[in-house]
């Protein structure tokens, strides 16, 4: 394994790399790219319709999973059409914005259309967020079968807004479409985290969401406006020429400032420091949505952002430094709090976090092929993981606690589930050859290559944190798929007991023994179909991976190096030794290995072998005074909610208090009452025009226009100025 | 002076308002029906004569054909005769279910039988026919006459819908003052007509433009024909609902009833627009900038019309949005707020030339399609058989019509101007207009403007969603007939929509109006700016190969096709 990394130390030459942004042709003869968004447009109206007519079945379903097949097929016939290593094309499909005024020569000019840029980034994007919607879709039409005629319809239309909006997102041409399409995002997952709107946890869940997300969404606001206002454009294609240009691209305070806004808008939308606190509670939305917008697709938008503007990322060497470490201290942090959760979709949703914070190390220190390859693999195995998470909820009524479910893969029905889990799992724990490790490894070597801004300590920043995650993804399988058989129902989070009567009409028993009587409601063929093809998904993304392991071209690398988001990209010096003698590859493979199958191993032992080890460690570190915060911090997520909710919602809380008083007594009571007061205190003056009657008003208007004439007589006629 | 005007073209020109006129005796006569269902199709009647006008535009109208005709600018004749449609049938559905409210229910009672000359509900929607017809005819008149014509053809209807579309004494008052000041402002753009009939020896508006290019040439209008200008803007005042010829608007808004007040708000306020921009083309107001020989460009109005209009615009705006602070009644703030929209859209005339031009068309279809929104919403409510105006009515009505509430937060918005609803855009591009011709203080003043009426609009958003219900709200249900709130909601939707097609709206925006020639034009002392000449664009080059004087005009656009 060792000789075959050694040997593709050269294949950073191999492939073709494309050094300036080619500039994007006009191609209105693909204006049938356009479908890729009007058909979730369509499917936003079809399924609005039935769910004004509160439409009994599955019909809204289906529409949407017709619906996103078409635009994945779209996408399939544009990457076909287009290669691995296309050329940048606008197509223009509609006017939108065009403004000027003044002299043209500064800012003086607004122009955005509603116009697709596809280069192969888009694609690659595209590729996997109509791919897994579609999938995903499948898996919810049996997934919310409980919910058929009541909000399935809704939950269908939220499905259909997301995906146009992340396909508008990633299509965009210019940065206010883009917004637009961030924006539908956030609503969009609002909407779905909020889906189940009578319990309280999901509202707050949702508001949090969008509430953080509004701090990240106004650096990303304020970032475009600075970007108009310095390089005068805010189309991708202008930009991308100036940027590439160093003396056009930086200078001054403002410009230096733009990549700090955008980082922002990313930290929020991709759950990073100090803006993560809303993908875990995010979690209270149905699990198909957990698995498509809060881990596959929509958190990646951040990374797509900076990848998108790479080519300004890559003057601000600054900026970089400080997105891989805000990325790496995340996959850190998150990883700690991953150990120590019991319900595991907040492991997952953990380890989403730690994920996403390894794209931005790999952003950071200057492989963006690293950070897309690993959104790209991550994507998949992610999905996969929730949706079995999902189907466990949806079989044991909502448990979500690994303590009490056990043996899984004995349980009748539920093989496929924890077979295909246990792969998401090795992927997550980036097992040996595994596509997980393979684009983790990308994102390290290159961490450790770089001798600057302390990223070797983020190299191993990294390392650690792969130990970490192997420990806490096998925590949960061994818990709750090896082992006895056991399982306790949960008490099912659905609005009512849908659940319950739907496992009693599979399964006929008396409905008073139920928590005795319970029968796991195993998946049926759309579940298991769609976890057996994400599942082929996650094995088929390692493919580039050992391709570029074995220095060969492939088609993930060429499509990022031939996209925007390669210009500026840091090529490492891979062959140096840079500790304990060894190169990057080296180093990676070695120590990658080690966390990887140590991390399993202890989970292990104290999961699966000796399961009352683990409380008796638990009990112990708790004994002990001086490590017992250890256990009760990262059991309590560090209490960083407790820390925002001092520091910021406390303020806010008072400051809003402040304000209603002094909107209530000062500006309602003085000002409202007092401006009320002055109409009446000039009566005298004023009365007589508004009195209501009618010769008061012909009087004043007639006066009104004889002294504007007489004005004008006066000014222009008789003086003589006529023009 | 008809022996000039072929009668072929005229008629097809005109041929959308035929239609109209034959629709409202078609519907004054079915109004009058025993049958009950039949008289209840009067409004649909309405509707399909509408629908078989815009049709007739669609299909019949060619801009050469209404150059023939006589017509000064064919081109934005259709745009807001299209206009006048659209925001008409809206208007139309929201009136359903008001007139007759009472006999009606009286008739289903069985406590009356049925009296022919009791009901009024065909000769409402006759009426509401031939304002509509009237305001068509506006930006399509070729001379002075049936420009006063048509002007009276829109505002007598009205005086009458609005004193029969309420049985209350408040309503008849309210009609009585419309219609004696309506009457004195008509003496006073009539009286303005006779001296511009005097100084230019003709009523003919090509005339008119030649006679009035040719003094501007040779030093200035005369005092006669200025004065004539001004008292006509004086006069068009009243049909905007602008300053100092406002004060009726309040009154009269609060006194008639919901459906007709957005009537109200909307038709007479077009057809002073079209008037306006129709009378002073003829003083050098285009569609276009001229570039004189010399270079600069010539916005081609006059300094007293320029002086006159930036007066009435800044007062309007602040007197409309100051008047509109402290209102208890809903109508009588949403009065004060159509004076103030009447400021800003003077703001778009005094632009002119380039991009005021569109912004002045794109803020009449923006105002027409959120007025809709915001009177579909109150005109489908009801309490006690009459309509929704205080505010303490409307309060909480959220909790059970959560859609209502909806359409007035968003029309409420999109007058204010929030960002993605189409009144931002719309004041966007004013303000960019106003920039561009030069007039940075009064886009100030519109902008202090906009941001102080976001007051009272915020209240139009927070009292039905948030305050809690009170006792005065408590009897408010839904209105009799669904399809002013469905307009309401269509008009909502509109408004969400719009600005993501807009640009697809206004179409070929460049040729709206003819162009003149440059030679006729000298350089004359306007307070405009001197905007340096720029490199004619590619759109430019393609304006000038549709313009059919290309080859002596000398025109420069200094916008690009900017469309929105």
């Amino acid at each position: 394994m060792m000789s075959l990394l050694c040997t593709s130390d050269t294949h950073s030459s191999a492939h073709a790399v494309v050094t300036a942004i080619v500039n994007a042709i006009p191609s209105p003869e693909l204006s049938w790219t356009g479908w890729i968004l009007s058909l979730p447009a369509i499917s936003v109206v079809l399924t609005g319709l039935c769910c004004a007519l509160r439409v009994k079945g599955k019909l809204p379903g289906w529409i949407t999973v017709l619906a996103l097949a078409g635009s994945f097929a779209l996408v399939l016939k544009l990457y076909f059409l287009r290669g691995d290593a296309g050329a940048p094309v606008v197509v223009h499909l509609w006017d939108w914005m065009n403004f000027s005024w003044g002299d043209q020569s500064k800012w003086h000019s607004l122009q955005a259309d509603v116009s697709v840029y596809v280069d192969s980034l888009t694609l690659f994007w595209l590729l996997f967020v109509t791919g897994l919607g579609t999938l995903i879709a499948i898996y919810a039409t049996e997934y919310m079968e409980s919910d058929v005629g009541k909000g399935y319809s809704r939950f269908f239309n939220g499905v259909s807004v997301f995906i146009l909006a992340m396909c508008t997102l990633v299509m965009a041409d210019n940065l206010l479409l883009l917004y637009l399409g961030w924006e539908g995002v956030g609503l969009a997952s609002y909407l779905l985290i909020g889906y189940y709107y009578k319990k309280p946890a999901a509202v707050a869940a949702g508001k949090k969401a969008f509430i953080v997300n509004r701090i990240g969404d106004l650096g990303l606001a304020v970032g475009i406006w600075l970007i108009w206002v310095n390089y005068g454009s805010i189309e991708f294609n202008t930009l991308f020429q100036v940027w590439q240009d160093t003396e056009r691209g930086v200078g001054g305070f403002d410009k230096s400032l733009i990549p700090y806004c955008l980082m922002l808008g990313a930290f929020g939308k991709s759950a990073q420091l100090p803006l993560y606190v809303w993908l875990p509670d995010a979690m209270e939305g149905p699990t198909p949505v957990s698995a498509l917008i809060h881990a596959a697709t929509m958190v990646t938008a951040g990374v797509y952002l900076i990848a998108r503007t790479y080519p300004l990322f890559a003057l601000h060497p600054d900026a970089l430094a400080t997105v891989a470490w805000v990325g790496g201290l995340t996959a850190l942090f998150a990883a700690t709090i991953g150990m120590a959760q019991y319900d595991f979709k907040r492991v997952f949703a953990y380890s989403t976090i730690s994920q996403l914070g390894y794209m931005f190390m790999g952003l950071g220190v200057g492989t963006t092929f690293g950070a897309a390859y690993h959104t790209l693999t991550h994507a998949f195995f992610k999905a996969l993981l929730f949706l079995t998470a999902g189907a466990i909820m949806h079989g044991f009524a909502g448990q979500l606690d690994l303590r009490k479910l056990s043996g899984l893969r004995k349980v009748p029905g539920f093989k496929i589930v924890s077979w295909t889990m246990l792969i998401g799992c090795l992927w997550l724990s980036a097992f040996p050859f595994s596509a997980g490790m393979l684009s983790k490894d990308l994102i390290l070597v290159q961490a450790l290559s770089i001798n600057n801004h302390g990223f070797v300590w983020l190299g191993w920043i990294g390392l650690i944190t792969a130990a970490m995650t192997a420990y806490y993804s096998f925590r949960v399988w061994f818990r709750v798929c090896a082992g006895p058989v056991f399982y306790v129902a949960g008490e099912d989070n659905h609005d009512d007991h849908d659940a319950h009567d739907h496992a009693h009409a599979a399964h006929p028993a008396p409905a008073a023994h139920a928590k005795h009587e319970f029968h796991p409601h195993a998946p049926r063929w759309a579940m298991n179909g769609v976890l057996l093809i994400i599942m082929l998904g996650a094995f088929a993304t390692g493919i580039p991976g050992y391709m570029e392991l074995r220095g060969q071209s492939n088609w993930a690398q060429v499509m990022i190096a031939h996209s925007s988001a390669f210009a500026g990209s840091v090529q490492a010096h891979v062959t140096d030794a840079v500790n304990f003698g060894m190169n990057p590859h080296q180093l990676v493979e070695v120590f990658g290995t080690i966390a990887s199958l140590g991390g399993i191993a202890i989970a292990m032992y104290f999961h699966l072998l000796q399961r009352k080890s683990a409380d008796k460690l638990r009990a112990w570190l708790l004994a002990h005074n001086s490590i017992r915060w250890i256990p009760v911090a990262m059991e309590n997520k560090w209490y960083v909610d407790e820390l925002y909710h001092a520091c910021i919602r406390g303020p806010a809380w008072i400051a809003g208090h402040i304000l209603h008083f002094t909107d209530k007594h000062v500006v309602d009571g003085l000002m409202v009452n007092g401006v009320g007061r002055i109409p009446s205190a000039l009566g005298g003056l004023f009365q007589p025009l508004y009195n209501g009657v009618l010769q008061g008003y012909a009087t004043t208007m007639a006066g009104g226009s004889a002294l504007v004439v007489a004005w004008i007589v006066y000014r222009w006629l008789v003086s003589g100025a006529a023009s | 002076m008809s022996s000039f005007i072929p009668m072929g073209p005229k008629v097809a020109v005109l041929l959308p308002e035929i239609i109209v006129f034959g629709g409202s005796v078609l519907v004054s006569i079915v109004g009058l029906n025993r049958s009950k269902t039949l008289r209840k199709s009067v409004p649909l009647l309405a509707v399909c004569t509408l629908l078989a006008a815009l049709v007739a535009i669609a299909l019949g109208y060619s801009n050469e054909a209404a150059e023939q005709a006589g017509v000064l600018m064919p081109h934005f004749n259709k745009i807001i005769k299209t206009i006048i449609l659209v925001v008409g049938i809206g208007l139309v559905a929201i009136s359903v279910g008001h007139i007759d409210r009472r006999m009606e229910d009286a008739v289903a009672r069985g406590a009356t039988t049925f009296d022919p000359m009791r009901v009024v509900r065909g000769e409402f929607y006759a009426f509401m026919l031939l304002s509509i017809c009237g305001a068509m005819l506006i930006p399509g008149s070729p001379d002075l006459i049936w420009l006063f014509l048509a002007l009276e053809l829109t505002s007598l209807p009205t005086y009458i819908m609005v004193a029969m579309s309420r049985g209350t004494r408040r309503a008849q008052e309210a009609a009585v003052k419309y219609f004696f000041l309506g009457a004195m402002s008509t003496a006073v753009f009539l009286y303005g007509f006779a001296l511009i009939y005097g100084s230019a020896g003709s009523l003919q508006l090509n005339t008119i433009q030649k006679v009035f290019s040719a003094q501007i040439e040779s030093g200035g209008i005369d005092t006669l024909g200025m004065t004539g200008f001004i008292l006509c803007i004086l006069g068009f005042c009243y049909k905007l609902a602008a300053a100092p010829m406002h004060f009726y608007a309040p009154d009269v808004y609060e006194g008639a009833s919901n459906p007709v007040t957005g009537f109200l708000s909307f038709i007479p306020k077009i057809a002073g627009f079209s008037a306006l921009a129709l009378l002073l083309t003829t003083v050098g107001w285009t569609g276009h900038s001229i570039i004189s020989e010399t270079g600069t460009v010539v916005s081609g109005l006059p300094a007293p019309i320029l002086a006159t209009l930036w007066m009435i615009c800044a007062l309007t705006m602040t007197l409309g949005n100051i008047g509109a602070l402290l209102q208890k009644s809903v109508k009588r703030m949403l009065a004060y707020s159509s004076i103030a929209h009447s400021g800003y859209m003077v703001l778009a005339i005094i632009a002119g030339p380039g991009l005021g031009f569109e912004a002045l068309l794109f803020y009449l279809i923006s105002y027409g399609v959120t007025n809709l929104a915001i009177f579909g919403a109150l005109s489908g409510l009801q309490k006690r058989g009459e309509d929704v105006e205080r505010f303490e009515e409307l309060s909480g009505i959220a909790r059970r019509y959560p859609g209502l509430a909806a359409w007035l937060a968003i029309g409420s918005g999109s007058l204010m101007g929030m960002p993605p609803l189409l009144g931002f855009w719309a004041k966007l591009m004013l303000f960019m207009a106003g920039i561009q011709a030069g007039h940075t203080p009064l886009v100030i003043i519109a902008a202090i403007n906009s941001a102080v009426s976001v007051w009272y609009y915020l209240r139009l958003i927070g009292v039905p969603s948030f305050s809690p219900p009170g006792t005065s709200s408590e009897g408010v249900i839904k209105g009799p007939s669904s399809w002013p709130r469905f307009a309401g909601a269509v008009a909502a939707v509109v408004v969400v929509l719009l600005p993501f097609f807009a640009s697809r709206m206004l179409g070929n925006s460049l040729d709206f109006s003819p162009v003149r020639p440059a030679s006729t034009v000298k350089p004359v002392n306007t307070t405009t700016e001197h905007v340096p000449t720029e490199k004619p664009t590619q759109a430019f080059d393609t304006a000038l190969q549709r313009s059919p004087h290309v080859e002596q005009a000398q025109l420069a656009l200094h916008c690009s096709p900017t469309r929105l």
